[in-house]
């Protein structure tokens, strides 16, 4: 099992390089002279040339890609062009307010989507079952940002409830992390009940109510198990779209945010930043797939079994 | 079919008469059409039938697990040692499922759960039924693989370690885990190889020795009903349309769908350049023949066939047929 | 009831019992017995309609763009269906044209997706062994980066215009697309039908084009219509964030940003454009779950 571990996460370490590499070109391409923006007033032909010596602008486009990949490496972002100071203390000081708001979402997809979805599985013809399809339709359609106005527009405004900004404590959460986990809890949901209506089918299944096994525990002991699988993939291939989603949550709440920072960043033409923001994204949804399978892994006998030789 | 016994007493199974329906949006598929079963305590009986004649969905009334939203139960009684399965509540179904009955399935491929080891699934019965602790059913289990002839050991492994003829024996040790009283299995050596067909069924008889099971044996083979069953049922569009012991069947066979099927087998004492199959095709479960189901493809088929369902006749004590040719054949039973 | 038993004459009366409906024509009936599909379609095709022929029904210059200061700002009345915004443009007729911007956008960068992509999804089904390899390595790498990011880094270089996005928001869907096109036909090519048409003879440009495609075009249908939805999601989504179209050209997505600032007191800003993105993508999604149950007959229980 560590062995699997250890062969995933080394097979993160060239994936990661090679979005690196993607975003890297992108941006590589952008028309334009950095040393333009990072000079502003003090813009010269002589201090242009310097500076773009000092940063390496100079260099062939593979010695420079080495260059930051080597310094990523040792956690060196590069330095704004606009701030002048360390991208990776930006990051740092951003990153936590979206690792929350995400998890909050992925907490409220989990934890309502999961069980609605078992439970209209296991009922398939019900009112709940068929209300719950209704509601996974219409959530799934639902665009987060416009959700989001929306929730602030009765939570805040109307009722006052809740806050419609910033990031302190826990009620500053609730609205984002709901209109971020919306599309994303229809989806699980609408997942994990029809992996569900697939497994209650299944031919062990009616061996298990054979054996005189009670409903409730062949729902928890035999289909859960089964059904689970789609819905863990689902849940992490999520990840990548919450990221996707959480600049516009951060943008709609005022959230002080990696997301918010991508969309400065790029407003203001500040190559490193930009380039930090995505990279970064990039390592979490890696980390998340490689969480996935590990999960995977544990659940499925077959393939744990691959990767620990046989007997268990 | 009305199938009348001289000793009543100590029948472990009784299904009278019994009608069901898969009803769907756009027809209803009449799958069981009034079918009369008798076990005697410690007897086999062999259901014999083609694909499609509707003895899995009998066997599964056994246990009331006919698939909810499309089966319907139209009318009849599945008495189980004397109480009617089919009017228990969950609670007391649970109770005798695995228990008094148990089932082995027809494909062992998909009837184990690939997530959960061989040995939690034989020891999950014991668990529910004996009310012991995990540890002590997970021992009997062990011995229970034992017994179908799989070391011990491999308990702890999981389905698709072994091979299709072993996972049929998996199946078995859960079926026989609780020592039901009745043993019904559904065409258990289809799935497999002849050469396993053969040990499995070994097995299975040994096992109806040791534990005085009685059983119900659904094939569409016949020698596998001369190798196990005492007595013989014989299917055909959800209807009984012979019954009799293994002699009345095999060597004195009256009813033409009988006569087909034996014919239907390639003889090696006599040779012939063609099979003799049943012309024609087994007929459509949600429009069938009116009269005797069988009669379009039958060969003595009167005029009489077509109009009217013939009534049971009762050539001997064990030895009934629904055939309008046996209208006029003697007497009635006690 | 009388005997069903048929007796046939020739071999040509028994076999056309048997013969099905045109396929098309059964996948039809099965879509229309689903009432949320047909909801879906229909809705779909109004704005489509409405899209094509929005000059005609507001005037571009004068209701959607040009600014009238002293009508800004003024609930849904007679005359202004949905408001007028805070320039004092008619909400309705900006909505309208905006319809039509996404559309184009989306489908656009779709059928960029689509022809990228599954040329490469194709190549790599078909071929299997190291293209196969390969193309799907390079995909996965992408895979790692969730579209609307990439589309993002794409329009952070190269600026924000209508084509600029086309491109970067096509560019963004060609790894999925390549993966539903390759998965496609890595299934349709191990059919024995396949194998029955190699053993005859038939190239590979006719295996691809006359078994393989066929059989593939529908889960790339339903791929399609769900990704157009994506795309429009995504376009208002980047102008939302200011990174996609600029006003003051009508989108539904900048809409919602400008009027963002004054929701508080004149809340109908926010909830035409916002509920014409919701419904055009409910009404692809409706449509792209109706045509997927109705091709996969499995899902029938």
């Amino acid at each position: 099992m560590i062995k699997y571990i250890i062969k995933r996460l080394l097979i993160m370490i060239p994936v990661v390089i090679a979005v690196t590499f993607v975003v890297f070109t992108i941006m590589y391409m952008t028309p334009g002279d950095p040393t333009a923006i990072i000079l502003g007033n003090e813009f010269s032909e002589q201090a242009s040339m310097s500076l773009k010596h000092d940063l390496g602008l100079d260099k062939p486009f593979f010695i420079q890609f080495i260059n930051y990949v080597a310094n990523l490496a040792q956690g060196d972002f590069g330095t704004s062009y606009i701030t002048r100071a360390p991208v990776s203390e930006q990051l740092l000081a951003r990153f936590p307010s979206t690792a929350k708001v995400v998890v909050g979402a992925m907490l409220v997809c989990v934890c309502l989507g999961v069980p609605i979805g078992v439970y209209s599985g296991t009922k398939p013809y019900s009112l709940f079952s068929n209300i719950t399809m209704v509601i996974g339709l219409l959530g799934v359609s639902l665009p987060i940002f416009w959700l989001g106005l929306l929730l602030i527009l009765l939570f805040s405004v109307t009722l006052g409830w809740l806050p419609s900004s910033g990031i302190d404590g826990f009620a500053s959460l609730i609205l984002p992390s709901i209109a971020l986990g919306c599309n994303y809890m229809a989806n699980i949901m609408r997942t994990t009940r029809s992996s569900m209506l697939e497994v209650v089918r299944q031919d062990y299944i009616r061996t298990a109510k054979a054996k005189g096994v009670s409903q409730k525990n062949v729902i928890r002991k035999h289909a859960l198990k089964n059904a689970m699988m789609p819905t863990i993939t689902v849940i992490g291939m999520n990840v990548g779209a919450l990221l996707g989603g959480v600049v516009l949550t951060e943008t709609v709440f005022s959230i002080p945010g990696t997301g918010r920072l991508l969309v400065e960043s790029i407003n203001k033409r500040d190559t490193p930043s930009v380039l930090g923001c995505l990279v970064i994204m990039a390592v979490c949804v890696a980390v998340s797939n490689l969480l996935v399978d590990l999960i995977y892994a544990y659940i499925d006998p077959r393939i744990k079994a691959q990767y620990s030789g046989g007997r268990n | 079919m009305d199938i009348k016994k001289v000793n009543e007493k100590g029948n472990t199974l009784e299904i009278k008469n019994l009608v069901i329906h898969y009803v769907s949006e756009d027809e209803v598929v009449k799958a069981v059409n009034g079918v009369d079963i008798t076990i005697a305590s410690g007897k086999t009986l062999g259901l014999v039938g083609e694909t499609g004649a509707g003895k899995t969905t009998t066997a599964l009334s056994i246990l009331n697990l006919v698939p909810d939203p499309q089966g319907k139960i139209i009318s009849g009684e599945v008495l189980l040692e004397g109480k009617n399965v089919l009017t228990m509540s969950d609670s007391e179904l649970e109770e005798l499922r695995g228990d008094k009955v148990a089932m082995i399935f027809q494909d062992p491929m998909t009837s184990l759960n690939p997530v959960l080891t061989v040995g939690d699934q034989i020891a999950e019965g014991l668990e529910i039924h004996r009310k012991i602790s995990k540890g002590e059913a997970l021992k009997q289990a062990k011995e229970m693989l034992e017994l179908v002839g799989i070391p011990a050991e491999r308990a702890g492994e999981y389905p698709y370690q072994f091979s299709g003829g072993m996972k049929q024996r998996v199946v078995i040790a859960i079926a026989l885990a609780c020592s039901p009283d009745l043993l019904i299995a559904d065409e258990p050596t289809t799935a497999l190889d002849v050469t396993i067909q053969a040990q499995v069924l070994i097995l299975i008889n040994d096992l109806k020795q040791k534990y005085h099971m009685s059983m119900l044996m659904i094939t569409h083979d016949l020698g596998i009903v001369a190798e196990v069953c005492d007595e013989v049922s014989i299917v055909y569009a959800g209807r009984i349309l012979e019954h009799g012991t293994l002699e009345d069947i095999f060597d004195n066979m009256r009813h033409p769908y009988t006569k087909g099927l034996f014919g239907a087998l390639p003889d090696i004492e006599v040779r012939r350049t063609e099979l003799k199959p049943i012309k024609g095709l087994m007929p459509d479960p949600t429009n069938l023949p009116s009269g005797c189901p069988f009669h379009p493809r039958c060969d003595y088929a009167m005029e009489v066939c077509s109009k009217l369902p013939p009534e049971t006749k009762w050539l001997s004590d064990t030895h009934c047929v629904e055939c309008h040719l046996y209208k006029d054949t003697n007497e009635s039973m006690l | 009831m009388e005997n069903t038993a048929k007796k046939f004459t020739t071999k040509k009366e028994f076999f056309k019992q048997y013969k099905k409906k045109s396929r098309l024509q059964e996948i039809w009936r099965s879509f229309l017995k689903n009432k949320l599909a047909v909801v879906g379609l229909v809705l779909f095709a109004l704005i489509i309609i409405v899209a094509i022929a929005a000059p005609l029904i507001a005037n571009y210059n004068n209701a959607a763009i040009k600014v009238n200061v002293q009508g800004r700002l003024s609930a849904p009345n007679a005359e202004h269906m949905f408001g007028t915004d805070e320039m004092g443009r008619d909400i309705f007729a900006r909505i309208v044209h905006g319809a039509r911007i996404s559309l184009v956008v989306g489908l656009s960068a779709v059928a960029i997706a689509l022809f990228v992509g599954g040329a490469f999804g194709a190549i790599a089904g078909f071929f299997g062994g190291m293209v196969d390899n390969v193309i799907m390595r390079c995909m996965d790498v992408f895979l790692c980066l969730p579209d609307v990011l990439l589309a993002l880094a794409i329009v952070a270089a190269f600026g924000t215009n209508q084509l600029n996005m086309t491109i970067a928001i096509g560019l963004s869907f060609t790894p999925k697309f390549s993966r539903v096109v390759r998965s496609a036909v890595m299934t349709v090519r191990g059919i024995e039908y396949v194998e029955a048409a190699r053993a005859i003879g038939a190239t590979n440009t006719q295996i691809i084009t006359k078994h393989i495609l066929i059989n593939c075009i529908g889960p790339i249908i339903v791929q399609v219509t769900l990704y157009v939805a994506s795309a429009i999601l995504t376009i208002s989504a980047l102008s939302f964030i200011g990174l996609g179209i600029q006003a003051p050209i009508p989108e539904w997505g900048n809409m919602l940003a400008s009027g963002r600032a004054y929701m508080r007191d004149h809340a109908y800003i926010v909830m035409a454009p916002g509920l014409a993105i919701f419904v055009t993508i409910l009404s692809l999604n409706l449509l792209g779950d109706g045509l997927r149950d109705a091709l996969d007959p499995r899902l029938k229980q």
